[in-house]
């Protein structure tokens, strides 16, 4: 059993990123990765709905009928994330964080890895291994996003997390902004994982 | 005249993939062979024509600020428009799941083939910001969500399909073998995103 | 129990779709005032940042009651104007009772269907006079205010906003402090279409009346260029006579801008 948790916190880190193997939740990864900042704050916020929605479906998993299964999963999901941002709003010294915030949550609402992650995991299992599951995934996807951003940030911006870090000669490349690059950026990210990793490797 | 320039802008300027992004997912993982590709453009097209005109009929009845006057005076300062995500969400699962029932009970052939793709159509972003878009952009007709809606799904439909198609040929190409499959297909799309983007200043 | 039968999911949704909507409703009108209240004081923060009362890190480290403080002290006149430029009500700008007009969206269906708008103008004692902007970006709503020298034409500076637009692209035009600081000293040219460009290139003109778009962002940005010039022809009758009148009553200085 400890092995089977290990490997469910594990995997979706490297074998089974949602990312780059599963191809789940590109939208916002493609929306979020021109700067390290909102890339990491998308990666939390993420990592925080996917492990509490997963808690969640997990515990009604044996009274949900199967056929709504999906309006109950994103109500669920939705749910969490609009109360999560009334609260915030709310609290005078939480508003300016919720403003932050407030960019990531149809983002978060949309991304196929929280409901990915219910269908394929947390309708099946106990609630530890589901929350254990989202949490890991939502990591695996930050690990990604965080990534793509930094080489956007560095040649889009030449900054990281805002601080300057190439010399101020250094002209930024503006196509490395634009939404394409990041796919382009994918792929090669893909490259490298599928040729380190040859068992990934389509035939 | 608006509604033929709204039409086209839809589809091509306003592209819900190579300009928003929206709906990858099922984009990247549907495009490996025309013939499915064909069935999800389709099946986005249909769930798109309906669910962002009943949207449009929700947000302006019942969600807007000041949208409930029909029910009374009294109603003029209701506003619910924190309930729209979820609205949204909840018209477009129950209308896929409405529609996949009577699919699988009237039309089995058509099912069969289309029928595993409308779950996944559920979580599909492009519909949802279709819906949002239409909210943020205060269309003021009935007629023009229609004509919106439709739109951006052909446009939809014409990016798998032209995807697929890359794809199909790709199969002969000698591609790296870690890249083969998804990742060429990520640069591709890539390349796709960047041709469109001569659409992007176009006026209509 | 079946969880599959017709009559189990009809009582099931109704069940979860009612608590949500109870939930939601309950939070929604327990947590309103207190929103309110962070809202309103947001809008002067942002008012005053581009009034130049303080600047903008200091107001944004004022508590709520700090910054309505603050406003009351400052501000000088506050009205209401309808499309045809004549003025068609008071807001009180008393501590305990600030009227606002932060609800811009309505206004901005007014000023486009030509219905009754109340357009809101916040004169400072400073002489800075400010007006809100509202349109839409990429993603979402974006809206400004936009300070006024006292010559009604000459802008003294600005502060942008936005709901949800994308980090590092859009979100620049308010992130940045670069991009609003662009915009003191520019003018708006009452009575010419554009009044106002913010477009590629634009500042290689050389014109007054121009800043350049941001790189990346051609959406938010064209989005905002709209929301200026729309409401600037909106407010063209009462700030465009104004300025004009003023133009008339202080010859001199006009001069020495054109030079």
């Amino acid at each position: 059993m400890d092995k089977k948790l290990k490997e469910t916190i594990l995997n979706p880190i490297l074998k089974g990123n949602p990312i780059t193997v599963l191809v789940l939740g590109i939208c916002s990864s493609l929306a979020v990765t021109v700067q390290l900042k909102g890339a990491l704050v998308m990666a939390i916020s993420v990592t925080l709905v996917t492990g509490l929605s997963s808690l969640v479906c997990s515990l009604l998993r044996n009274t949900i009928p199967m056929r709504v299964r999906i309006i109950v999963q994103l109500v669920v999901v939705a749910l969490m994330v609009i109360l999560v941002d009334q609260i915030l709003k709310a609290g005078e010294g939480t508003y300016a964080i919720d403003k932050q915030l407030s960019v990531y949550i149809g983002l978060i609402i949309t991304n196929c890895i929280v409901m990915g992650r219910i269908e394929a995991f947390a309708l099946g299992n106990k609630p530890l291994p589901s929350l254990l599951d989202g949490l890991a995934n939502g990591v695996g996807y930050g690990l990604i996003l965080v990534i793509v951003a930094f080489f956007r940030e560095l040649f889009g911006s030449g900054t990281l997390f805002g601080l300057q870090v190439l010399p101020a000669g250094y002209i930024p490349n503006n196509l490395v902004i634009l939404p394409p690059f990041a796919l382009i950026l994918l792929g090669c990210i893909i490259w490298v994982q599928r040729a380190f990793d040859k068992d990934l490797q389509e035939k | 005249m608006e509604y033929i320039s709204l039409f086209v802008k839809s589809i091509f300027v306003d592209n819900m993939i190579f300009a928003y992004f929206l709906g990858m997912c099922s984009y990247l993982a549907v495009s490996k062979n025309v013939k499915t590709a064909n069935g999800l453009g389709l099946a986005v097209i249909f769930v798109l024509l309906f669910t962002l005109p009943i949207n449009w009929l929700l947000n302006t009845y019942v969600l807007q600020p000041g949208a409930l006057k029909w029910l009374g005076p009294q109603f003029a300062d209701v506003d619910l428009s924190f309930l729209s995500f979820i609205i949204f969400i909840a018209v477009i699962a129950a209308f896929v799941q409405i529609v996949e029932m009577f699919v699988e009970k009237f039309l089995p052939s058509l099912y069969s083939s289309l029928g595993i793709f409308l779950p996944l159509i559920a979580v599909n972003c492009s519909i949802l910001g279709g819906s949002l878009f239409m909210q943020q952009r205060d269309f003021t007709s009935f007629g023009e969500s229609a004509v919106y809606a439709l739109g951006s799904g052909i446009g939809w439909y014409l990016a798998i399909v032209a995807l697929a198609a890359i794809r199909e040929k790709m199969a002969y190409c000698n591609v790296p073998k870690p890249l083969k499959g998804i990742g060429i297909t990520f640069i591709t799309v890539g390349l796709m995103g960047m041709a469109f983007m001569i659409f992007m200043g176009i006026q209509l | 129990m079946n969880t599959n039968s017709n009559v189990y999911t009809v009582v099931y949704t109704t069940v979860i779709v009612v608590i949500v909507a109870a939930v939601l409703a309950f939070v929604a009108g327990k947590l309103g005032p207190a929103q309110n209240a962070n809202a309103k004081a947001e809008t002067l923060r942002q008012m005053m940042s581009a009034a130049g009362i303080k600047p903008t890190e200091e107001l944004y480290s004022t508590k709520n009651a700090g910054i309505l403080q603050l406003y009351a002290d400052n501000i000088e006149e506050a009205y209401t104007i309808g499309l045809d430029g004549q003025k068609n009500g008071e807001l009180t700008t008393d501590k305990d009772n600030i009227q606002l007009v932060d609800k811009l969206k309505p206004q901005n269906k007014a000023i486009k269907a030509g219905g009754d708008a109340t357009l809101p103008v916040y004169i400072f004692k400073s002489g800075v006079i400010v007006i809100p902007v509202y349109g839409a970006g990429l993603w979402g709503p974006i809206w400004g205010y936009i300070a006024f020298e006292p010559d009604c034409r000459t802008i003294a500076g600005a502060y942008f906003d936005h709901e949800s637009e994308t980090p590092g692209l859009g979100a620049k035009i308010k992130d940045e402090a670069w991009f609003r600081e662009k915009f003191a000293g520019k003018v708006v040219e009452w009575g010419a279409t554009p009044a106002f460009r913010l477009e590629k290139n634009a500042e290689a003109t050389g014109a007054a009346n121009a800043v350049d778009a941001i790189t990346g962002a051609t959406m938010t940005s064209k989005g905002l260029n709209d929301a200026m010039n729309v409401w600037f022809k909106a407010y063209e009758d009462h700030l465009g006579l104004a300025s004009a009148m003023h133009a008339i009553a202080e010859p001199e200085t006009n001069k020495a801008e054109e030079e």
